[in-house]
């Protein structure tokens, strides 16, 4: 089947896609775009975490066809003209990226915290991140790399 | 040295961080052969032990875009003298469940894995024989450990000073079964170019890898090529060879294009490792002040029928605690189970929960502060090499984490704080790894406008690496960062062993600064120290242990101060905040090395009340086999950690005065969150995880 | 593999006639899971994602004839089977509320986006987070075929195995009806960790001072999720006999304790890798105890919804 979704702003039309595949595999196999990662294939991890139509979702468990005609922002879709976006900035600075596997669908679910709630309490980004796994860092520098992103985006 | 001071130790951001946080960094599957690539997928073995008895891939073959089916009928011969699980479809045996017995390569993952769904396999099978016990008649001794270490050390007369103390505790521990998971599923790419493989793979040490391709495709050493600059995690699972790389190859070389294969979630409970299951007695006597007059760690664990993987668990027992009277053993038994590999401090992280559960288990019986019962204990030299140390902190880590914890006036009593519902208690333990370094070599080039290439085939798992050696590059070339490109995760690069073992930074890093002294010694005293025009090139090597380590004995430590809440209606259990201090020698990066150490006690608490690999001793599988129900902590399980280190250097273990920090933090982790389990319920649990059934078993409620 | 994707409510019943190799999908947090792990390849997936009857909720009331066992006259939220759990939590959370904390404890932030009840509903686990407080609010699924209409399923009889529903093969899942609230309603699951968890037990209770009632919901603890109609008609005999439905007094704790006690004997827990028999027997007894305790409490303050 045809799929035609715009990803990060872009139309992307493919062809030929098996109907049991998922939006991630889509995007990662024949959009070329990796940057959202395969890592549990049942929506456990949160390493494919896209915004699909403005919200977060884990792409593993879209199927391709769900996505037709929507619209989608993957972590290669949040820095903007080569600068990197505050989160993402803040990520690097905070020591919470370190295999960096986790990194994408972290990104795009603090992004869309940020998004909804510019001054999170440490409840709310706990909350915001409880679905994505991380195996490398113990959490704390992602906790540390959202409260940064928050501060840096509440100074004018 | 001024420049040393001016880099190494500072919290640089990570070199790899901005393509890495744009989702631009390519890992083993991302990378481009420069072709179409075939994707690979693998039939296993449903049964534990026995013989393929009937295997038709026919219906497989027939499927519209399958490039072929490899059996152990078709498969091409490797090589002899590959081990364990490696000569990957060679024969019909069938040792473990999920063992590989059948391969198909097709144009897409999809086709691939439908056509895996049309081979049938037959099997003549035994039961499975899978269950650890003490009892077992065929538990033996291996003629040595991994890493070398001694099978048994028996020191004076333990049974008889065990009969004579005063004071003793005889207490049997249980760790599970464990999977790395690292995020990133292990993944090969092979391409072929007539007689010359290169593999785009996810592993801890290119150089690992090559080897086992050599022998099993009888190539030399320059035909064989692993790439593997970005790597998803790897916590061991990654450090060695593993089915996946001979079947990538094996596959490319049949159909003549690149085949890549990446496991699935659930394969990675079967074909990549795990850490072995363990059953330790530990006997410890003292004198009333609590001074230890035995100690014994008897450790029972397992190994595959097709390799013998001897863990080291009784071994930091060997050097933690003075005693005169002392003994280490380690008995295995072969099942028939995947081979077991190393897993995050492989030893120190099962053997210290024994350890220091028993220490505290002692410290009540005595009623002495657990804190003060490890200090009474400290020993002037290593207790059973006889050796000086090169550098040891135990104690001052013990102290100023208590400080920093809160722990003066802590009530010994057990279950006697509430909150609510909630029961209240802290437990400390310490932390030990051995420092050690390995072989490496190393090549440095500058140019005429004093840019320096590094190259070395280190590797970046996600410790920092990359980015603590372009320090120490940049410190021991006398420049700075943006001066230094470092290049690392190739086997084409100069040799160096894979990350692991906590030797990454003390094996390449040292290279890298006897490689840029001699570097700066040909500078100086041919070019009047500055880089001729047309540049000048210097290969070095470390060769191996620090001379020094023959005559002391070094090691990393840390003490770990935990807060446990349970809840005494359900049994759950949280950490609300911990304090971690570490004896880690030189810090190289202190923002990377932060986060290594919160990630390893985070493994740690993540090890105590989650973790564990459920076997179903009728069948012989892992129950909980994805992450659905193999739980590792999420972001809500880790409390507020505080996280810091002594200042130390330990110029005897290498020039940098580093230990290494990839595991110090996930030993004794365990134990401290045990031991305040304790302090809050009055409960030991001695057996991990400690989930919520256990308080009401140990309660007799349930 | 077909990918059927219908736009209305009325093609996709035709679809689902026509088609009975296809399976539906909604949020695909279970059926994904399905076909990723290669664990299933049905002959189509009929998508109900494009269906908008599907993605809306309204209040029907008392006069009109749901069929649900609401309140006398009281008001029924009729829930679309494609709504997700996010709307829940957002829209619902004082009409429905069991059911919203429910859904405040599924999965993460992005399993709740695309995760419906209508999913939990068909896919029937045991251990689906949905079902307890519809069992205990006394909710109705309603069914469709194109062949023979509409079917109104008592939740307490929807689930007829492991995985097992009433549906019929040519059958969607409509919408579920579910009264509102006249009473305090409350949510408990355990499980072995902070985040993500599949309950290792789940437990839901209803207060209906309306009928005098007590509804409860049993997850994770059963072949299916079930009631425990011995412990309602225990508590709500008690309740009235001591005049608290009216007095409002203090519940005896004892009389929650043994409230909890018959909630823990109508289950029928196996051991498994997330929790022993015992232990889930023993967290619905603690559960139960809480979750009264607590609604309890609310009733006492909330003279609003005096009945």
């Amino acid at each position: 089947m045809r799929i035609t979704t715009t990803v990060n702003g872009t139309e992307h039309e493919v062809d030929d896609v098996w109907a049991g595949e998922s939006l991630l595999y889509v995007l990662r196999e024949r959009m070329g775009l990796p940057g959202s990662k395969n890592a549990c294939e049942q929506g456990e991890c949160g390493s494919c975490t896209v915004y699909l139509d403005g919200e977060p979702v884990c792409a593993c468990l879209v199927a391709a066809g769900q996505a037709i005609g929507r619209e989608v922002t993957t972590v290669e879709g949040l820095a903007t003209e080569g600068e990197l976006h505050p989160v993402q900035e803040a990520f690097v600075e905070a020591g919470a990226v370190q295999c960096g596997f986790c990194t994408p669908g972290l990104l795009v679910a603090a992004h869309d915290l940020l998004e909804r709630v510019p001054d999170p309490s440490d409840l709310e980004i706990r909350e915001a991140l409880a679905g994505n796994l991380c195996r490398c860092t113990g959490y704390e520098k992602i906790l540390d790399a959202v409260r940064l992103a928050a501060a840096r985006q509440a100074r004018p | 040295m001024t420049t040393m001071d001016r880099l190494v130790g500072a919290g640089v951001d990570r070199i790899d961080g901005p393509a890495k946080v744009r989702g631009t960094a390519p890992y083993a599957y991302e990378q481009d052969p420069g072709e179409p690539i075939a994707h690979l997928a693998v039939v296993q073995s449903t049964v534990n032990r026995g013989r393929i008895s009937r295997l038709d891939p026919s219906r497989a073959e027939a499927l519209p875009g399958v490039l072929a089916v490899l059996t152990p009928a078709n498969a091409p011969r490797l090589g002899k003298g590959l081990a364990s699980d490696l000569p990957v479809l060679q024969s019909l045996d069938v040792h473990y469940q999920g063992q590989v017995v059948a391969a198909v390569v097709a144009e897409t993952s999809e086709i691939a894995k439908a056509a895996v769904g049309a081979i049938a396999v037959g099997y003549d099978a035994e039961p499975p024989d899978v269950a650890l016990s003490p009892d077992r008649e065929d538990l033996y001794a291996p003629e040595k450990l991994m890493a070398g270490f001694a099978t048994d050390s028996i020191i004076g007369d333990v049974d008889g000073a065990l009969a004579a103390a005063v004071v003793s505790i005889d207490a049997t521990y249980e760790t599970p079964t464990q999977h790395h998971n690292p995020i990133e599923m292990h993944t090969s790419m092979a391409r072929w170019d007539g007689d010359s493989l290169t593999l785009w793979d996810a592993d801890q040490g290119p150089h690992n890898i090559v080897n086992d391709l050599v022998t099993g495709f009888g190539l030399d050493a320059g035909q064989v090529r692993v790439i593997s600059p970005y790597v998803g995690g790897a916590f061991g699972s990654k450090a060695f060879t593993h089915p996946n790389q001979m079947l990538a190859a094996m596959a490319a070389r049949v159909v003549g294009r690149t085949v890549v294969y990446e496991l699935t979630r659930q394969q990675m409970f079967s074909l990549v490792g795990h850490r072995t299951p363990t059953i330790q007695r530990l006997r410890l006597g003292a004198d009333p002040e609590g001074r230890l007059t035995a100690i014994s760690h008897e450790v029972v664990e397992h190994t595959a029928r097709i390799a013998e993987f001897a863990e080291q668990t009784a071994t930091p027992t060997r050097v933690l605690y003075a005693a005169p009277h002392r003994r280490t053993t380690h008995r295995l038994a072969r099942l028939d189970v995947p081979p077991p590999t190393i897993m995050r401090a492989p030893g120190e992280t099962p053997g210290m929960f024994a350890l220091e559960s028993a220490m505290d288990e002692l410290a009540v019986v005595l009623g002495l502060d657990p804190v003060e019962l490890r200090i009474r204990n400290e020993p002037e030299r290593d207790p059973e090499r006889d050796l000086p140390w090169s550098t040891r902190n135990l104690v001052e880590c013990l102290r100023t984490g208590a400080e920093r914890f809160g722990w003066a006036g802590r009530d010994l009593r057990p279950g006697v704080r509430t909150e609510g519902r909630w029961l209240v208690g802290t437990g400390v333990a310490s932390a030990t790894y051995p420092t050690r370094r390995r072989k490496a070599q190393c090549r440095i080039s500058v140019d005429g406008a004093g840019r320096y290439v590094v190259e070395i085939d280190g590797s970046d798992i996600g410790t920092g690496a990359w980015t603590a050696l372009t320090q120490i590059a940049a410190d021991a070339l006398g420049t700075d960062m943006a001066s230094v490109e470092l290049r690392i995760g190739d086997s084409r690069l100069p040799f160096a062993g894979g990350a692991g073992g906590s030797t990454g930074l003390a094996s390449w890093g040292t290279a890298i600064v006897f490689t840029a002294r001699d570097l700066r010694k040909q500078l100086d005293e041919q070019h009047g120290g500055q880089p001729p025009a047309g540049g000048l090139s210097v290969d070095g090597e470390l060769p191996g242990e620090s001379p020094h380590a023959k005559t002391h004995s070094m090691h990393a430590y840390g003490a770990h101060f935990v807060e446990v809440r349970v809840d005494r209606d359900s049994g759950e259990v949280r950490v609300p905040r911990a304090t971690s201090v570490y004896d880690a020698g030189t810090i190289v990066n202190a923002k990377t090395a932060r986060s290594q150490l919160l990630g390893g006690f985070s493994m740690g608490v993540s090890m105590a009340l989650h973790e564990g690999s459920v076997t179903d001793e009728r069948y012989g599988h892992y129950v909980n086999h994805d992450l659905a129900e193999y739980h590792v902590a999420t972001n809500a399980d880790i409390g507020e950690i505080d996280i810091s280190w002594l200042d130390v250097d330990d110029q005897l273990a290498n020039p940098i005065g580093l230990k290494g920090i990839g595991e110090i933090g996930i030993t004794g982790a365990a134990a401290a969150v045990a031991n305040a389990y304790w302090h809050a319920t009055r409960l030991r649990i001695r057996d991990l995880p400690i989930t919520p059934d256990k308080y009401f078993r140990e309660l007799g409620e349930s | 593999m077909d990918f059927l994707q219908p736009t209305s409510w009325a093609d996709a019943l035709a679809v689902r006639a026509e088609r009975s190799d296809a399976v539906p999908i909604a949020g695909g947090t279970d059926v994904m899971v399905d076909l990723n792990f290669d664990r299933r390849r049905p002959g189509a997936l009929l998508d109900l994602g494009r269906v908008p009857e599907l993605r809306e909720w309204t209040v029907e009331d008392g006069t009109g004839g749901v069929g649900a066992t609401g309140g006398v006259g009281g008001s029924t939220v009729r829930l679309g089977a494609g709504v997700p759990y996010s709307r829940i939590i957002d829209d619902l959370g004082a009409r429905l509320p069991g059911l919203a904390m429910a859904a405040r404890t599924v999965g993460s932030p992005q399993i709740r986006i695309r995760g419906t009840v209508g999913g939990n509903l068909g896919s029937a686990s045991p251990a689906g987070d949905a079902h307890p407080p519809l069992l205990a609010a006394g909710a109705v699924v309603e069914v469709e075929s194109a062949a023979r209409g509409v079917r109104r399923i008592p939740a307490a009889e929807f689930f007829t195995g492991v995985k097992r529903n009433a549906l019929e093969p040519d059958e969607l899942i409509a919408a579920v009806l579910v009264p509102e609230a006249v009473g305090p309603q409350q949510f408990c699951k355990v499980g072995t960790r902070n985040a993500m968890v599949i309950a290792v037990s789940a437990f839901a209770c209803a207060l209906h001072p309306d009928r005098r009632a007590v509804g409860t919901g049993i997850g994770s603890a059963a072949p299916t999720p079930r009631r425990a109609p011995e412990a309602e008609e225990f508590l709500a005999g008690e309740l009235e006999s001591a005049g608290l439905w009216e007095s409002r007094g203090d519940l005896p704790d004892g009389l929650a304790r043994a409230f909890g006690e018959r909630v823990a004997a109508a289950a029928s827990p196996i051991d498994d890798v997330r929790g022993s028999a015992a232990y889930r027997r023993h967290s619905l007894a603690v559960m139960a105890r809480r979750s009264v305790t607590w609604a309890w409490a609310e009733y006492q303050q909330d003279l609003r919804k005096a009945a």
